[in-house]
C-alpha cells in the first residue's frame, strides 16, 4: 500500500511539473484567471452583502460566519480547480472520439490518470491568499480558533473536496452510458450551486437529501461549521463515512463504465 | 434583402436541428432554473419570516418569486457566452476565414447560430411560460399587452447581450485570449442584471451606477414588463433607451471588428 501511495505521489508530481511549464507558457491564463476570480468572489459577496442588509443571520449564520463560509467556499473552489477541474470535464471528449483508448493503454490506473492527469498550476496564488485571508478574518472576527476546531476542519475540508470529485467524477461517467454527454459540466455546476449556500436555508427533506445522496452541504456548509462553532462530532462522522462511501462507489462506477465503452467507434 | 433573409433563415434551420439532437441540455436548463429558484425561495422564505412583512420593496413573497422565476428564464436565453467562446475559438484558429471569403457575416451567423442552438430553449421554456399564469395568477403576463411587450423586450434583451458579447469577442484580434473576459463578464451578470435579485432590492448606490449601463435591460426591464413592475406610459422611453444601446453595442462592435480584421494574421490556419 505505502510503495504504491509513494509511486502515485511521485507520478503526480511529474504531473505537476508537466503542466506547470505548460501554463508558464501561456501567462495571460493566469492573468485571466485572477481576474475570473476576483470578479467570482465580489459577486458572491455583493449577493450576501444584499441578503444581509435584509436579516441578521441566515439560521445559524451571521454576516461574518457567512463570509468565513465563502472563503471556505472559495478555497475548495480552488484547491477542486488545481487538482481536477481541467481533466473531468474532459473525460466526455475522450470517451466520444474514442481517445480514451490512449489513455486505458498506459501502465497506470487509468481512474488516477483521467482525474490527475492535468494541474492548474496558476490556481495556487488563489489557494494561498484566500489561506491567508482565513486566518486573518477568523482572528479577527473569533479571535483566534482552537487548534482542535482547525484539526477538524482539514479533515472535513479534505473530505468535501473529495466529495466532489466522487460526484464529479459520477457525472463525467454518466458519458458511458449516453454516449454524449458534453453538458455533464453545466450539470454539475447547477448541483454545486447548493454547495454555495449556507446549510442552514434548507431544512426537512431537502436538508435530508443534500446530506446523504446528493451530499453538497458537505462540501463547504460543514467544514464551515467545524471551524466556527463547536465541533459537532456526530456530523463530523457522517461526514466521513459519506466520503468513504462514495469514494469506494467511484472505482465500480468506472470500470461498470468502461464494460460499456466502445472505443473509437463509439 | 430577400436573400439575406433567407440565407440567414437556413441558418437558424440548421442550428435547429442540430439543437433537437441534444434535448437533453433543455433537462438541465430546467433543472438549472427549478434548483435555483428552489434556492433563492429558501433564502428569501427565512427573510419573510424573520422581518414578518407582507412586502419588501414593493415585492410580496410570491411576486418576487414570479420575478426571479422569469429572471432566471430570461438570464438563460439572452446567455451567448457559449457562442462567444466558440467564436474566440475561431478566431484564434483562423477559422475566421471561412466568413471572409464568403459573402457572410460573422456577426450575423453567430448570432443565427445562437437563435437556433437556443431554440430548444425557447420552445421548452415557452410551454412553462403558459402555465405561469396558473401558478402566480395575477403576477405574471396579466395581459396581452404585457405578453407582447415581454417578448419585444425579451428580442431586445436577447440581441443587446450578443452584441456586448460580440464586443468583447472582437478583442481576441489583439489580446488573442478573451476568454477570461467572457466569462468574468457571465459571472457578473448574474447578479448585475437582476438574474438572482431584483435591482430593486440592490443598494441605491449600486443601482445608480447599473442605471448607466444596459445591463437593467437585459434581464430587469423584460421581467419588470411581463410582471407589470412599469407602467406602459414608461414602456416607450425605455425601449427607446434600449434600442439606442443596441444601437450603440451594434456600432462600437462593428467599428472594434473592422479594426480588428486589419490585426488579423490567420496564424492559427
Amino acid at each position: 500500500m505505502g510503495p504504491m501511495v509513494l509511486k502515485k505521489v511521485k507520478i503526480w508530481k511529474a504531473f505537476f511539473s508537466n503542466s506547470l511549464t505548460r501554463d508558464m507558457e501561456y501567462k495571460s491564463n493566469l492573468i485571466g484567471s485572477i481576474f475570473v476570480d476576483i470578479i467570482y468572489y465580489g459577486i458572491h459577496y455583493l449577493f450576501f452583502s444584499i441578503i444581509y442588509s435584509y436579516v441578521d443571520a441566515l439560521g445559524v449564520f451571521t454576516k461574518e460566519d457567512v463570509i468565513i463560509f465563502l472563503i471556505i467556499t472559495f478555497l475548495s473552489d480552488s484547491v477542486y480547480m488545481f487538482l481536477f477541474s481541467s481533466n473531468l470535464h474532459g473525460l466526455n471528449g475522450l470517451i466520444v472520439r474514442g481517445d480514451l483508448d490512449f489513455m486505458l493503454l498506459k501502465p497506470i490506473n487509468a481512474q488516477f490518470l483521467i482525474s490527475l492527469r492535468y494541474v492548474r498550476s496558476y490556481a495556487i496564488l488563489s489557494i494561498i491568499i484566500l489561506i491567508f485571508l482565513l486566518i486573518k478574518l477568523t482572528n479577527d472576527f473569533y479571535g483566534g480558533i482552537l487548534f482542535f476546531n482547525w484539526i477538524l476542519f482539514i479533515i472535513s475540508f479534505i473530505s468535501g473536496i473529495t466529495i466532489w470529485y466522487t460526484l464529479d467524477f459520477s457525472i463525467s461517467c454518466m458519458t458511458f452510458w449516453f454516449r454524449q454527454f458534453s453538458m455533464g459540466g453545466w450539470l454539475s455546476n447547477e448541483l454545486l450551486k447548493f454547495s454555495r449556500r449556507p446549510d442552514s436555508i434548507y431544512g426537512g427533506i431537502i436538508r435530508k437529501v443534500l446530506f446523504t445522496a446528493v451530499p453538497m452541504i458537505l462540501i463547504s456548509s460543514i467544514p464551515a461549521r467545524m471551524l466556527i462553532y463547536s465541533p459537532n462530532l456526530k456530523i463530523f462522522f457522517i461526514q466521513i463515512f459519506i466520503t468513504i462511501l462514495f469514494f469506494i462507489l467511484t472505482p465500480i462506477l468506472w470500470r461498470n463504465g468502461l464494460i460499456k465503452y466502445e472505443s473509437a467507434s463509439s | 434583402m430577400k436573400n439575406y433573409v433567407i440565407k440567414y433563415t437556413y441558418i437558424i434551420k440548421m442550428a435547429w436541428i442540430h439543437a433537437l439532437e441534444y434535448k437533453a441540455n433543455l433537462y438541465v436548463g430546467l433543472f438549472a432554473i427549478f434548483s435555483g429558484l428552489l434556492i433563492e425561495y429558501l433564502i428569501w422564505k427565512q427573510i419573510f419570516i424573520v422581518q414578518d412583512v407582507e412586502y419588501i420593496r414593493g415585492f410580496s413573497f410570491r411576486g418576487l418569486m414570479a420575478f426571479i422565476f422569469l429572471s432566471m428564464i430570461v438570464g438563460q436565453l439572452k446567455s451567448s457566452w457559449v457562442t462567444s467562446i466558440e467564436m474566440i475559438d475561431e478566431i484564434r484558429t483562423g477559422e475566421l476565414n471561412k466568413y471572409l471569403i464568403r459573402p457572410i457575416s460573422f456577426f450575423s451567423y453567430n448570432l443565427m447560430m445562437f437563435i437556433g442552438m437556443n431554440s430548444i430553449y425557447y420552445l421548452g421554456y415557452s410551454v412553462l411560460l403558459c402555465f405561469f399564469p396558473f401558478f402566480f395568477p395575477g403576477l405574471i403576463l396579466v395581459s396581452i399587452l404585457n405578453i407582447i411587450g415581454f417578448i419585444l423586450a425579451l428580442i431586445v434583451s436577447i440581441y443587446l447581450s450578443y452584441s456586448i458579447y460580440f464586443i468583447m469577442v472582437c478583442f481576441t484580434f489583439w489580446l488573442h485570449e478573451v476568454r477570461a473576459l467572457v466569462i468574468a463578464f457571465n459571472i457578473s451578470n448574474l447578479i448585475l442584471s437582476g438574474q438572482i435579485i431584483p435591482l430593486k432590492m440592490f443598494p441605491a448606490s449600486i443601482v445608480s451606477i447599473i442605471h448607466f449601463t444596459p445591463l437593467p435591460f437585459l434581464v430587469d426591464f423584460p421581467v419588470g414588463i411581463a410582471t407589470n413592475q412599469y407602467s406602459i406610459d414608461v414602456w416607450a422611453e425605455k425601449f427607446l433607451f434600449a434600442i439606442c444601446w443596441c444601437l450603440l453595442m451594434t456600432i462600437i462592435g462593428k467599428i472594434i471588428y473592422r479594426l480588428g480584421i486589419k490585426q488579423y494574421g490567420a496564424y492559427g490556419a
